[in-house]
């Protein structure tokens, strides 16, 4: 081996425990990159797998006009178009009701067909054969010979449960793009023969779903094809990226994505400033032994090379091993992700390029980082370094001590100057600080975002406890208030429109309140509540989505009925789920007087002393009632899942305050190498070891205490950054923090940098002051 | 006629510029035959080291001609004195700046393997020569200074070069460890016939030289030639 790699070897293991802190760093960043990179991918090839082999739509078209599946399937970029109808309804399982979804399913279908993985699918002649989805029978425990009770006019009517199967379009049981959160056990889909569902009357809805061909261009096509059907009268349409399961799957595919982009940026940027800063320091201390070389020939590339492999080789001794464990965990998430999702068709997919990027990024990250420090070595002249080493700062009278109001002592003048010796180490271990805040404030922010948010809608805005379906339109809801434990009723209308503004349209859920409701609150951005009236309250999205403003009139189309009225803005509202549409009841009933009579349901609410449970086992035994939806239910799964997100913040939490705690070590250490002549001549003078770790602590601290505060800014601005990247028109994720999180977050931190001192302050008290002022050690 | 190893015509050397511009070295005459033994004397301040450094290449002059083994050093770009030092000069500095993480062998290896020469042979020779063969293995914290002085004499000789630079070799040293090293460079110039040129501001040492060149503000206020040099474990001070 070459002794210029000897010297390297053994460098870097003197500074085993720096270094080691920066491999482990690069190690975790790499891992996390090459994790959620390919799983990622694995996620995103999984779903694209399975959307082929069941022939998954790229446009649906809504309350579509008779013969427009002829016209779109002429169309030549279409590979098919079939018609398929959809009508909500109750559902009857044992004893538990739900509001649940039947899908017609046309013979020989070719476009959005269904995965049977139990059992068969149905007779295409047999209107009580279903097939029950995945997720339906899993939330019920449903099997084959089951039977399912569903709701019609006329009474409930049984059918039976040929088989257990899948649909790209519920992958995600979402019940529609405003409701994508809906739990498993309060919406449901059975899929059952086409002709079937089309016999529902006018609450089906009928769709045409096409499917384009191959290499033609997706986008222009869409936009020309959506034209056409909405040209011959079509309700709506949406794209596969508008699909509501598609769509919310999206978000957490695009929340790997960004976590693929997150993280290695955070932790080789730490890596890169401890390596930075500790090299800086060794070519400091080498100055005369480089001064030397470079007078016995050593050229100045030699010398470039040398302290460049400094960085390069820590940067893949993390690197390798990451690379490796990041291809490792990418599988254990794909398998567990698309296992908890119920994908039926899982790729994992290990590619090759991630792991090699992910050594270049340690590889690149580790020469970026020892880049300044080499071409500082190299840039050394022999003379020069011959004249002993440079003094590790300047000293001056700072700032602080000009404004101070009398003189400071001597011990704390030393501090504050010590804290400014080195503005660039200063700001290395600043920077420590600023990282460990921002991966702890990203991560915990989430989480008061989403408690925040919750809170919001389901306590601010929503006042109802429960949303009632009835078998047939109701007329009068007093058998409802009658029940005990119930403290108001009020009638309310809930269709699916579409909302036109010029040659934009946007599809949404159309709520009747009574005028005067307490069932729901409307809300402005600025907390100001706005009252029903003539117009239109519309969710604060559609100010840009369909660039319109108060004031300005709009067209709705009603989807299962085809009714269409024009109707003023009256006001934006700024809600945390979906983007939805509020009008005054009655003035719905005198425009478009089907969906009121056929969409009319119940918003109820409970006294606060009575139990939720057997109010809605009453009100589901009140005549004509169909399922009783409690409209908190999704809070109270949300707060079951907050055990996962702590723990998720608790990883960040450690892994934030691990980064804080890496850089500043290195810092620390490198510090207090830099003055081991001085502190060893302090000690000599009698000065305890006590009070030079008091010193030390005191400026170390004030540094990370100054950091602190635009570190807190800055994380404050990242996670605000990264919550608005999942923002969109079906959750509003503005950045909420409490008061109290960035305060536990500043203190771990600097509880983490705290902590970092101790190996420094240890060599301190085992400092031999004889040795080190004999030999001046550098 | 001998050979002329150093020549030097008008040689000078500032440091800075206008009101802060310091002349270290002012028009300096100079020839120094090859296998002589020189000691450069003089106080601190008097440019013995700059004139050192500008022979050994690691400075440059800002007037003047310079002309060492024959080749011409003040048209030379940064590269043509890295080869230059690589080729023909080794240095012993007062601080010996070994690096701690090698062995004594490993120190010396380094510079023959850099200058691109056969490593350990003529590493171990150099060691030999120095009388620190048995010593090869051990990291310089368990060498003493005279040891260690010694192993950076071992490294500047390895690569075999014409010349051999001291600045102030025996500074960090006692009396008796200095002596050590001064005969190890005495040997070296006699049996290898090595120039050397050794900066000293001890007059001692000068009695041990072939020739003693004085200093005085960047300028030599006296040359002369020592016809008996007196050997270095007879020196005191």
């Amino acid at each position: 081996m070459r002794v210029l790699t000897v010297k390297l070897r053994r460098d870097l293991r003197r500074s085993r425990a720096q270094v080691l802190g920066i491999v482990v760093t690069v190690f975790v960043g790499v891992m996390l990159f090459g994790a959620s990179y390919d799983a990622y991918q694995s996620l995103t090839a999984s779903y694209e797998t399975t959307f082929d082999r069941v022939g998954f739509a790229d446009l649906w078209v809504t309350a579509a006009p008779e013969g427009l599946e002829t016209t779109l399937a002429a169309d030549p970029a279409v590979e098919a178009a079939e018609t398929r109808h959809t009508v909500d309804v109750p559902f009857r399982i044992g004893d538990r009701r739900l509001v649940g979804r039947v899908v017609g399913v046309p013979e020989g279908a070719t476009v959005n067909q269904v995965m049977v993985l139990d059992g068969a699918m149905f007779d295409p002649s047999a209107a009580d054969q279903v097939v029950a989805d995945q997720h339906l029978a899993r939330a019920f425990q449903l099997e084959v010979g089951d039977t399912v009770e569903v709701a019609t006019p006329a009474g409930w009517r049984p059918v039976t449960v040929v088989g257990i199967g899948a649909s790209a379009e519920y992958l995600w049981p979402s019940k529609s793009r405003q409701e994508l959160l809906a739990l498993p056990d309060q919406f449901g889909v059975l899929y059952a023969p086409d002709p079937a569902v089309a016999a529902a009357g006018p609450a089906a809805v009928r769709d045409v779903v096409v499917r384009l061909r191959e290499g033609v261009e997706r986008d222009s096509e869409l936009s020309r094809l959506a034209a056409l059907a909405m040209a011959a009268g079509a309700g709506d349409t949406y794209t596969r990226d508008e699909q509501p399961s598609n769509a919310a799957l999206q978000e957490d595919v695009q929340g790997f994505g960004e976590m693929s982009f997150l993280f290695p940026v955070l932790f080789l940027g730490a890596a890169g400033l401890g390596m930075w800063v500790l090299l800086t320091r060794m070519v400091v201390a080498q100055r005369a032994v480089i001064g030397t070389l470079r007078a016995e020939g050593m050229s100045r590339r030699q010398v470039f090379s040398h302290y460049l492999a400094y960085g390069v080789g820590t940067g893949l001794a993390g690197a390798i091993p990451g690379a490796a464990a990041g291809a490792g965990l990418a599988l254990v998430i794909a398998h567990a992700y698309t296992g908890a999702i119920y994908v039926p068709i899982t790729v994992v997919r290990v590619t090759p390029s991630t792991p090699v990027f992910g050594v270049l990024f340690g590889l690149v990250g580790g020469a970026l980082a020892a880049w300044a420090p080499a071409r500082r070595a190299m840039a050394l002249e022999p003379a020069e370094a011959m004249r002993g080493p440079a003094p590790t700062g300047r000293g001056k009278v700072t700032l602080v001590e000009r404004v101070w109001p009398g003189r400071l002592t001597a011990e704390t003048r030393l501090v504050v100057r010590n804290a400014l010796r080195n503005p660039r180490r200063s700001i290395a271990t600043g920077l420590g600080v600023v990282l460990g805040l921002t991966l702890v404030l990203v991560s915990w922010g989430m989480i008061d975002t989403v408690q925040v948010l919750l809170d919001r809608q389901f306590r601010q805005i929503q006042q109802a406890d429960a949303q009632v379906a009835f078998l047939a339109p109701p007329g009068d809801l007093s058998a409802l208030g009658q029940v005990d434990g119930v403290a108001a009723v009020e009638p309310v209308v809930q269709a699916p429109v579409s909302i036109v503004a010029g040659d934009r349209t946007y599809g949404t859920i159309l709520w009747g309140f009574d005028r005067d409701t307490t069932m729901h609150r409307f809300l402005t951005a600025s907390d100001d509540e706005l009252r029903l009236g003539d117009g239109l309250l519309v969710g604060v999205d559609l100010h840009d989505l369909l660039g319109v403003d108060v004031g300005d009139t709009v067209t709705v189309r009603v989807g299962p009925t085809g009714e269409t009225f024009d109707v003023p803005i009256a006001g934006f509202v700024d809600e945390p789920l979906g983007t939805q549409a509020y009008m005054d009841l009655a003035v719905l009933d005198g425009i478009a007087p089907q969906v009121a009579s056929l969409a009319r349901q119940a918003m109820v609410r409970y006294r606060p002393d009575a139990d939720p449970d057997v109010i809605r086992r009453s009100l589901e035994a009140t005549p004509g009632v169909a399922a009783v939806v409690p409209t908190r239910a999704l809070e109270a799964a949300a707060d079951e899942y907050m055990g996962l997100f702590y723990a998720f913040v608790g990883i960040m939490l450690v892994l934030g305050a691990a980064l804080a705690f890496v850089l500043v070590f290195n810092t620390m250490t490198v510090n207090l190498a830099e003055r081991t002549v001085e502190v060893a001549t302090m000690k000599a003078e009698g000065v305890s070891a006590a009070q030079l770790a008091r010193l030390i602590t005191v400026e170390n601290l004030t540094v990370m205490v100054a950091a602190t505060l635009p570190g807190l800014v800055v994380a404050y601005y990242v996670a605000a950054g990264f919550m608005a990247s999942f923002d969109s028109d079906l959750f509003t994720f503005t950045l909420h923090i409490r008061p109290l999180t960035f305060l536990w977050t500043a203190l771990a931190v600097l509880v983490a940098g705290f902590a970092s001192q101790r190996p420094g302050l240890r060599t301190i008290r085992s400092l031999d002051v004889a040795r080190v002022v004999r030999e001046r050690s550098v | 006629m001998s050979e002329m190893a150093v020549r030097a015509e008008g040689l000078a050397r500032t440091y800075g510029t206008g009101a802060v511009a310091v002349d270290a070295l002012v028009g300096v005459d100079l020839e120094i035959e090859s296998g002589q033994f020189v000691v450069l004397l003089g106080p601190s301040g008097s440019g013995k080291t700059t004139l050192l450094n500008l022979v050994g290449a690691i400075d440059v002059p800002t007037a003047g001609h310079l002309e060492v083994d024959g080749i011409r050093l003040d048209g030379l770009d940064g590269e043509g004195r890295t080869r230059f030092r690589r080729e023909h000069v080794g240095f012993v500095f007062q601080f010996f700046n070994l690096i701690p993480t090698l062995t004594a062998l490993e120190n010396v290896q380094l510079i023959t393997e850099l200058t691109g020469r056969d490593g350990s042979d003529q590493a171990r020779a150099a060691l030999e020569a120095v009388g620190m063969a048995d010593r090869a293995d051990h990291f310089p914290a368990a060498l003493s200074g005279g040891e260690q002085q010694r192993v950076a004499i071992a490294r500047a000789v390895a690569k075999r070069p014409r010349l051999l630079l001291a600045d102030e070799p025996t500074g960090a040293l006692d009396l008796e460890t200095g002596r050590r090293v001064l005969d190890v460079i005495s040997r070296l110039n006699r049996e290898r016939a090595m120039t050397v040129l050794l900066v000293t501001h001890n007059a001692v040492i000068a009695e041990m030289a072939d020739r003693v060149i004085r200093l005085r503000d960047g300028r030599i206020v006296a040359d002369t030639l020592n016809p008996n040099p007196v050997a270095a474990d007879r020196l005191e001070w």
